[in-house]
């Protein structure tokens, strides 16, 4: 027991954990400086410590959709979808919460303010499928490639920049999408339907549904090993390891609704996405007007207006919260990119960024904030990425070993 | 000495506590609406306009009236019907001896415009508006609330719109060509009234044509208020509008862009001076884009149909 405390610790390098606590605390210190004293400033200095925790519990807790998903598709491993899981059921609480203080009532002509909950449509499938496929062409979903950037990951950048291309082809497709198919469907609130009672019940059943066939679908996991609560297996746990899947999920669904309880819920493409549009607004390549899309709810995307806005906040933290997390736990390793990871990494990036545009959102924006808030678009967005996903796996699986065959 | 000064505290806040159902004037300062959290007899409402800013911290107890539902009509351009409007303030509990104390967000543009909608009403004299708004209470530091308050419904039966407070076109036109004795204030920005610009940055341009009504003063909102966003004193106002020859003599009508910001200074004339003052909601968006009228366009801005 001690050898592997040794042998596993022995990564630790001082000097990046330095590094890392000063990186973090800049970011207190940058946060703190935020604040002005009104409430613009105040949700400005909020956003930036929200991404920094999300991004320490991505980068903690492996909390990416794709390898999640991945994992259990190719291994039957079921820690980190069984960590998606607890993360919608527990958002899905707590976000109701919320809505009795706002909303006491779900009355027919209102949403609750800012959730996400977008109109659901056939093209809200195929964009959800789209983005499931980039996933699995590119290794990661959006969020997921935030928090590699801060591990340097080689695939991420050309992932990002994939996926802002993507971005403009969704501007240059949305007013024909909107008038033809979207604006002819509504956005379902379940709420209205069921109630917030039926919708709770609803959800947490369906959740639970799909938790007892990824455990009865999983294979036998190595019972984990009781050790003593020192202050260095606590410290390993904490720092280095993987967090568990409950605790993971727990922080995730807790986040995800202090963000929406104090500033707006999670999503991590709407800066992306501002900074296509006002890129190809400013050089001419899209229609002025992107007809219905500020009447509708999600990560919409507006030309830019102020140099730091929430969600480009949330997004920095978020990507700096991981770089700290993993430096302390010996997990920032840059290397350079391979011809692959770049291919890989642009065209799925195009794909997801095409579906974000297009869906509103992504794993994180829709499926995430979506299912929380008791939106339809959320399942709509989980079932066709999950297909999307699938395909794309074996997709990959089968160019890849063509040469080899 | 010191029991004493606490004893005589108490009774000061007691006595401004009690004193709350009756007259309190246009306006209210922020300590006296925190003395009167939980006065009964005080109803207050945020009128904001950014999304999500009632629900994630308002004044204790204070109802969201919805700018774009609950004070206008949603389908046709005008404001609340009378049978909705008395519907709103039925479920919040207002009663004709309730204190109405109004206040927003955006320099309490909006909730400007709501307190001219409950005097349309008939109910000015019951409403007083914040001042400073939720920007100086924020400053302040003072509490806010994230539950949605809900009261015992009330039966009130409101009066018919009072059409004296309300300027048509037809009003304006008559005072732009002479034949009705009246001032009009521009409110926008010198830029917008000069024609150099169609709407402010950041805003969709929404008239086809720039410039002011013929015979228009500009005077823009802003200069109503302090830097912490509190009109200025009534004899600092009365200077002010007298600088354009505007002293209650005549019949004044406030317009801006859509009517909200031009209801600020028309609660000053009105309700803070008493001057004889009416607001033209249908503003620049209205008259800048009707056919054959007066226009001053002092920049000699075209429009080119972008």
């Amino acid at each position: 027991m001690t050898e592997i405390v040794a042998t596993r610790t022995a990564g630790v390098s001082p000097s990046r954990v330095l590094i890392g606590a000063a990186v973090l605390f800049g970011l207190g210190v940058w946060a703190w400086m935020l604040y002005g004293g009104d409430g613009a400033s105040r949700a400005l200095s909020f956003s930036l410590i929200a991404g920094v925790a999300f991004g320490i519990v991505l980068q903690r807790g492996r909390f990416c959709f794709f390898c999640n998903f991945r994992d259990f598709w190719n291994e039957r491993d079921p820690r980190g979808v069984l960590s998606i899981l607890v993360a919608l059921a527990v958002g899905l609480v707590l976000y109701h919460v919320v809505f009795l203080a706002w909303m006491p009532v779900p009355a027919p002509d209102r949403l609750p303010p800012g959730a996400h909950i977008g109109p659901v449509s056939p093209v809200l499938a195929l964009a959800a499928f789209a983005f499931g496929l980039g996933m699995a062409i590119s290794n990661s979903c959006i969020s997921a490639h935030l928090y590699r950037l801060g591990e340097g990951s080689a695939t991420a950048p050309f992932a990002l920049i994939g996926a802002a291309a993507g971005f403009v082809i969704g501007f240059a497709t949305w007013n024909p999408l909107f008038l033809s198919v979207i604006s002819e469907w509504p956005a379902t609130w379940l709420p209205h339907r069921l109630g917030y009672t039926g919708t709770v019940a609803i959800s947490l059943a369906a959740l639970g549904l799909l938790t007892i066939l990824v455990l009865g679908l999983a294979c036998v996991q190595p019972a984990s090993r009781a050790e003593p609560q020192t202050l260095v297996n606590v410290g390993r746990r904490v720092f280095i390891e993987r967090w568990p899947a409950a605790i993971t999920g727990i922080a995730v669904g807790v986040i995800s609704m202090v963000a929406y309880f104090r500033v707006a819920p999670l999503g991590v493409t709407a800066e992306l996405g501002s900074l296509a549009r006002t890129a190809a607004s400013g050089a001419g390549f899209l229609p002025e007007t992107l007809y219905g899309l500020d009447g509708l709810r999600g990560c919409a995307t507006a030309v830019k207006q102020a140099i730091f806005s929430d969600n480009g906040l949330f997004v920095i933290g978020l990507v700096l919260g991981s770089f700290s997390a993993a430096l302390v736990a010996g997990q920032f390793a840059p290397t350079p990119p391979t011809r692959s990871q770049i291919a890989r990494g642009l065209v799925g990036g195009v794909l997801m960024g095409w579906g974000a545009m297009i869906a509103l959102g992504c794993t994180v924006g829709v499926l995430l904030s979506g299912i929380h808030a008791g939106a339809l678009a959320g399942w709509v967005f989980l079932v066709f990425c999950v297909v999307g996903t699938a395909v794309g796996i074996e997709l990959v699986r089968r160019l890849t070993k063509a040469p080899a065959s | 000495m010191y029991l004493g000064a606490l004893a005589g505290g108490v009774v000061v806040a007691f006595a401004l506590a009690s004193a709350a159902s009756a007259q309190t004037g246009p306006l209210v300062t922020a300590d006296w609406l925190r003395e009167n959290l939980d006065n009964p007899d005080v109803r207050i409402f945020e009128v904001s306009v950014d999304t999500g800013v009632y629900e994630r911290g308002h004044i204790p107890g204070a109802v969201h009236l919805n700018w774009h539902t609950d004070l206008v009509d949603p389908v046709q351009r005008d404001i609340a019907s009378k049978e909705d409007f008395q519907e709103t303030l039925r479920a919040a509990g207002v009663t004709p001896e309730t204190t109405i104390a109004l206040y927003g967000d955006n320099n309490n543009w909006f909730a400007a415009w709501g307190a001219w909608v409950f005097d349309v009403y008939g109910l000015g004299d019951q409403v007083a508006m914040l001042d400073g708004g939720r920007k100086l209470w924020e400053a302040r530091g003072l509490p806010l609330d994230t539950e949605t308050p809900s009261y015992q419904a009330s039966s009130i039966e409101i009066a018919d719109r009072n059409t004296a407070l309300r300027a048509r076109l037809s009003d304006v036109l008559d005072a732009a060509e002479g034949r009705a004795d009246a001032h009009l204030v521009d409110i926008r920005s010198p830029d917008e009234y000069s024609g150099k610009i169609f709407a402010p940055e950041g805003v969709k341009e929404l008239s086809v044509r720039a410039g002011h009504v013929p015979g228009a003063e500009n005077v823009p909102w802003s200069k109503a208020v302090n830097e912490d966003g509190t009109y200025k004193s009534p004899d600092e106002l009365k200077a002010l509008y007298a600088e354009v020859g505007i002293d209650g003599s005549k019949p004044i009508i406030t317009y801006c862009r859509i009517g909200e910001r031009s209801s600020h200074t028309w609660f000053a004339l009105k309700r803070i001076l008493g001057y004889d003052a009416r607001n033209y909601d249908g503003s620049w968006t209205e008259y800048g884009n009707s056919v054959g009228v007066p226009v001053v366009n002092l920049a000699g801005t075209v429009w080119t149909g972008k």
